[in-house]
């Protein structure tokens, strides 16, 4: 299932935000073809984690590791030139454009008129349709509607597939991605994750629910007051023992 | 996947996404079918249609502007006195300094777009919020004028300058006709196919997913503000073409008018919807309700309660339309079992009603025939 060595590791992480310890001292390695989910309660660190990942933050101590090199990110743009995207809760997507124009938002493809670059809407249209197609399995009614037409699911989609287009992904963060909708679109978001896996990409989930953690990932990395409180194998634990974890009732073995 | 739209598919479904530039198409047909029953001879005369049209080809160039600003959530209440000092200053140009009127005509253009870039720099840079700043440009642009002319009427241009405010060189069309409907196609070029119609849109929709993209949302902002200003110069240039005169008091309608005529025409106020071809028929049923009262002989300070009451009910009609799309219930059936609803019916009834009251008071109280 998984390779020998990860795609993605974290060394030592540690985030200061003036007196206040946000991150300290966290590992993390995830691997391709694995779905690694981080829970943990409010305030445990998960986002500020996720954020040192994507190149929001930058590290105040540590140090990142793609595959085997070492990474140093300045901002979201960097990692996601290394590969690494995510998808945010609110999606992150103009509502009023059309999926393929959400899919390429600042980063259109033109053709040159008479030297003027002008925005290739027939290609973006055909490429979005086959992102979502070939890469999701997914096909929209209509590609023309605004995205704020589109369901909840749906336009969870279009926010993956604007991460999936860039051929080099190699690791995608989805933070909350079955909060906001309900089951059937959950378990289509549940089936979606699994379909990224096994597109051989290093899936890494933040959820909070615990059922929704249980059916999809591979590992559970728990985070507790900025610490990894442990990671476990989802096949050889149990829900008790995550919510032990994450508590602080158990502690890792 | 199965989807909460396909419920919305039947016929108000399918037109709603149209209702925008459907709701001024059916103004101007009734404005069209009144007047003809009313005043079928003096409305539809030639002359009359001629005179309805250069009306609103003074209001393309800054209509198609305005879309975009009002599209990425912005306004311009400074249009009128971009317009205005540019004009002044070019008349200048000509009447004072002896320079040649083409020279003039980009002077003033690219006078305008320095005032729209001011604009944009005093938005984005020093945070003003847009209301306020073009407010407040506003006066001072308008003060500059004033200082420049003082009370001077500038008249009697060369023929370069009344043929673009009057001129009749293209058949049937008035010049300046041309010229606005050349801006609205290009405006509608740059909605569709340029980066800054792409980006006008997204940083209307969802501001700060715009910027996390990559996409330079100040920057944008400033572009469309300076493309107002170009083309509130060339609004000014074209009123100071079609009166042969000029001064420092001119365009004092500008601003609400265009932004009556976009509001009207289906760009959003709320940002992120944008239509160019409503604006025009925005502006094309407000040169014809105001070219309809003045055949009616109503009173011209009535033309200014209109445009506001168009305003009001346009904005609170698309108002509404927007909510029911967040509540995300289907189409206009399931919405007249709301109770909600039934307030808002009851408040527009209320509003047409004193729109109706206010029209038969304004034919009552309309000065006799000269």
């Amino acid at each position: 299932m998984t390779d020998t060595t990860p795609i993605i590791q974290m060394h030592g992480i540690t985030k200061r935000f003036g007196g206040v310890t946000a991150l300290r001292d966290v590992d993390l390695s995830a691997y391709a073809g694995e779905v690694l989910s981080i829970v943990g309660d409010n305030g445990a660190g998960k986002s500020t984690l996720i954020k040192v990942l994507t190149g929001v933050y930058q590290p105040t101590q540590g140090r990142i590791t793609f595959e085997g090199q070492p990474l140093v990110m300045a901002s979201h743009a960097d990692a996601i030139q290394n590969g690494i995207d995510a998808v945010y809760q609110n999606l992150a997507l103009a509502d009023h454009l059309t999926p393929a124009e959400n899919l390429f938002l600042g980063s259109e493809l033109t053709t040159k008129v008479m030297g003027i670059p002008v925005l290739a809407n027939a290609r973006m249209k055909a490429e979005a349709t086959r992102v979502l197609h070939d890469r999701l399995g997914v096909t929209l009614k209509s590609m023309d509607a605004a995205t704020e037409s589109l369901s909840g699911g749906q336009r969870q989609a279009v926010a993956i597939a604007r991460a999936v287009r860039h051929d080099d992904l190699r690791v995608l963060v989805m933070d909350e991605p079955t909060a906001a909708l309900g089951p059937q679109e959950t378990a289509r978001t549940l089936k979606l994750i699994q379909v990224l896996k096994e597109q051989g990409l290093a899936v890494i989930v933040i959820s909070h629910a615990l059922d929704d953690v249980f059916e999809i990932s591979d590992r559970i990395h728990v985070m507790r007051r900025g610490e990894c409180a442990g990671v476990v194998t989802t096949a050889e634990t149990t829900s008790e023992e995550v919510l032990g974890l994450i508590t602080g009732a158990h502690k890792a073995a | 996947m199965t989807s909460t739209t396909e419920s919305s598919n039947g016929l108000f479904g399918r037109i709603e996404p149209f209702i925008g530039i459907l709701g001024p198409l059916v103004m101007i047909a009734m404005i069209a079918l009144f007047m003809g029953i009313v005043e079928p001879a003096r409305y539809f005369r030639v002359s009359n249609i001629n005179q309805i049209l250069l009306d609103a080809a003074l209001y393309m160039p800054m209509a198609m502007a305005m879309t975009f600003v009002i599209t990425q959530r912005g306004i311009d209440l400074s249009i009128g006195s971009i317009a205005a000092l540019s004009a002044i200053i070019m008349a200048f140009l000509i009447k004072q300094y002896d320079v040649p009127a083409g020279i003039a005509v980009i002077i003033c253009l690219l006078l305008g777009a320095a005032m729209g870039l001011l604009n944009g720099l005093v938005i984005t840079v020093f945070r003003v919020p847009d209301l306020i700043g073009t407010l407040a440009m506003d006066l001072v642009y308008r003060g500059f004028a004033l200082v420049l002319a003082k009370g001077l009427v500038l008249a009697r241009f060369p023929d370069l300058i009344t043929e673009i405010g009057r001129g009749q060189v293209f058949l049937f069309l008035p010049t300046p006709v041309v010229i606005g409907l050349l801006t609205l196609v290009a405006g509608y070029a740059l909605l569709k196919f340029s980066h800054f119609g792409r980006y006008t849109i997204a940083i209307g929709s969802n501001p700060e997913a715009s910027a996390m993209t990559g996409i330079s949302v100040n920057r944008h902002r400033i572009y469309a503000y300076v493309l107002m200003g170009a083309m509130a110069a060339l609004g000014g240039l074209m009123l100071t073409g079609k009166l042969n005169a000029v001064q420092a008091t001119s365009a004092p309608y500008f601003n609400l008018h265009v932004i009556a005529a976009v509001v009207v025409g289906g760009t959003s106020l709320f940002g992120g919807r944008a239509s160019i071809l409503g604006s025009l028929a925005g502006v094309l049923l407000l040169s014809m309700m105001i070219n309809a009262l003045v055949t009616l002989r109503i009173e011209f300070f009535w033309q200014s309660v209109a445009s506001g009451v168009v305003i009001i009910l346009s904005v609170a009609i698309y108002t509404w339309m927007q909510k029911k799309d967040r509540d995300g219930s289907a189409g206009l059936g399931s919405l007249l079992a709301n109770p909600d609803f039934r307030k808002i019916a009851v408040l527009t009834a209320g509003l047409m009603a004193a729109l109706i009251v206010l029209v038969v008071l304004g034919l009552l109280l309309a000065s006799p025939p000269v």
